[in-house]
């Protein structure tokens, strides 16, 4: 079957971009190397085309209803914010991390593009309405510590996790880099002006091989790989988000799992080489078993680093992976990978 | 000297009387991206052709590069150890892997010609 592409597949095949298959998505890899881009993030400004994530429209006359399928407060954070959750299914597992953007008149869902089917099947199960964007508009990353200089000419910059829109553009302070940044969602129409905007302030474009190297680095989830319809957001170490003091599809659960912390545990590492834990690497903390969700090499740290999925609180920092066949020690890190 | 030949896992190596050099092709390094760490083997290890000598770490996955043939390493290039970029930067140059005495000479690789077409 053919992959499906974004709108902006010409602009990627113009600019030489190497693609990857992503779920249904052919998607740009990278254009002039994963670590260049990830360096132009870390240090400049580049963009990401993120137009295969979904984007929902949808009413405030949906909001309870909407809350009782997340495990975080949308209904209290003020008008104008960005609110990152998780869909819970009835065992309070994840189906989908996802990011709402409130504005005035709609809330904007975005679902993660291998989830937007599923979590628009879970909406209308639960009789929740929305409108599909998806098709008739792109999503655009623009991330990195010089972006905010370089488009605050066009765009009127928002306070960090909070929405903006004009004429053309709904967007937020948001991004998943851990880098200052805009997410931007545009017209098909507008497409093509935004990209030409962006190229012509310098900002370069970025693949989903950088994407995934800066999120790791940022300590940041990724479904499919740390968040599954396996685990809570308790257990992913993502309690933080669950702020819903009312009752949500498996609440019963997690609250359980928050009282007795009797439960599997998501934790992070480093390795002090190059050597790279991968994705279903062994690692046991004593006698306590992980297998490593996502592993990479961090550019910033200069060593590997990854999330590990341990079957309950592991009783030492120190882990023991198996690396094909040879024993490498790593450790877990309790704060962010990135200070 | 012979000219550079290529095999079907994608190395590369080149018979200087009874040593061999040896790497990965251009190919092989731009489909994986950016190389970030090796495995290189011991001075005077064996190994027979097609077992996994070099160990390759990419941003994207990790890739193994073979024995062309017979043989037993004679010296390794400690520079990838700290700048394994070079494989990027240089495949079939700075980017060389092993030299490697020829225990079974089997010049059975392709000309630059033949490696063009298979990979293409």
């Amino acid at each position: 079957m053919d992959k499906r592409t974004t709108q902006l597949h010409s602009y990627h095949e113009s600019q030489n971009a190497k693609f990857i298959d992503f779920g249904d998505w052919s998607m740009p890899f990278s254009y002039e190397g994963t670590l260049k881009e990830h360096d132009v993030v870390r240090n400049s400004s580049g963009f990401f085309d993120v137009s295969h994530m979904g984007r929902l429209e949808i009413d405030y006359s949906e909001l309870d209803k909407i809350s009782s399928l997340i495990c975080s407060d949308l209904i209290n954070i003020p008008m104008n914010k960005a609110l990152y959750s998780i869909f819970t299914n009835e065992n309070g597992n994840a189906l989908d991390d996802v990011i709402f953007w409130k504005f005035e008149d709609k809330i904007i869902l975005i679902p993660n593009a291998s989830n937007a089917s599923k979590i628009k099947s879970h909406l209308v199960d639960h009789n929740v309405d929305f409108i599909d964007k998806s098709l008739e508009t792109v999503l655009i990353a623009v991330q990195g510590p010089r972006t905010i200089e370089l488009i605050n000419d066009r765009f009127e910059i928002p306070e960090k996790f909070s929405t903006a829109k004009s004429d053309n553009f709904m967007y937020a302070r948001t991004g998943y880099t851990g880098e200052d940044g805009i997410e931007i969602m545009a017209s098909n129409a507008e497409a093509e002006s935004l990209i030409s905007f962006l190229i012509e302030k310098g900002i370069k474009p970025c693949g989903l091989g950088s994407r995934d190297t800066l999120r790791l680095e940022a300590s940041l989830p990724l479904y499919g790989f740390e968040l599954t319809e396996d685990i809570t957001p308790v257990e992913a170490s993502l309690s933080w988000t669950i702020t819903n003091e009312h009752d949500f599809l498996g609440s019963d659960r997690i609250k359980t799992q928050l009282q007795d912390g009797n439960h599997k545990i998501l934790k992070k590492f480093t390795i002090e080489s190059r050597k790279i834990a991968r994705t279903e690497t062994i690692g046991m903390s004593s006698d306590i078993k992980g297998v490593v969700t996502s592993g990479n090499f961090s550019p910033i740290l200069n060593k590997s680093i990854g999330f590990i999925l341990f079957e309950n609180k592991p009783p030492q920092n120190l882990i023991e992976f198996d690396i094909r066949g040879n024993l490498i020690e790593g450790n877990i890190v309790n704060k962010r990978f990135l200070s | 000297m012979s000219d550079i030949k290529y095999l079907e896992t994608h190395e590369w190596y080149l018979i200087n009387e009874e040593v061999i050099t040896v790497g990965i092709s251009d190919f092989a390094q731009n489909e994986l991206g950016d190389i970030v760490y090796v495995t290189l083997p011991e001075i005077g290890q064996d190994f027979e052709k097609g077992a996994p000598v070099v160990e390759v770490e990419a941003t994207k996955t990790v890739a193994e590069a073979y024995a062309p043939m017979d043989c037993t390493i004679t010296e390794v290039n400690s520079q990838l150890e700290t700048e394994p970029e070079t494989i990027n930067n240089d495949p079939c140059g700075d980017g060389w892997m092993f030299k490697a005495k020829v225990n079974a000479i089997d010049d059975s690789g392709m000309s630059y010609q033949e490696y063009e077409t298979f990979v293409s």
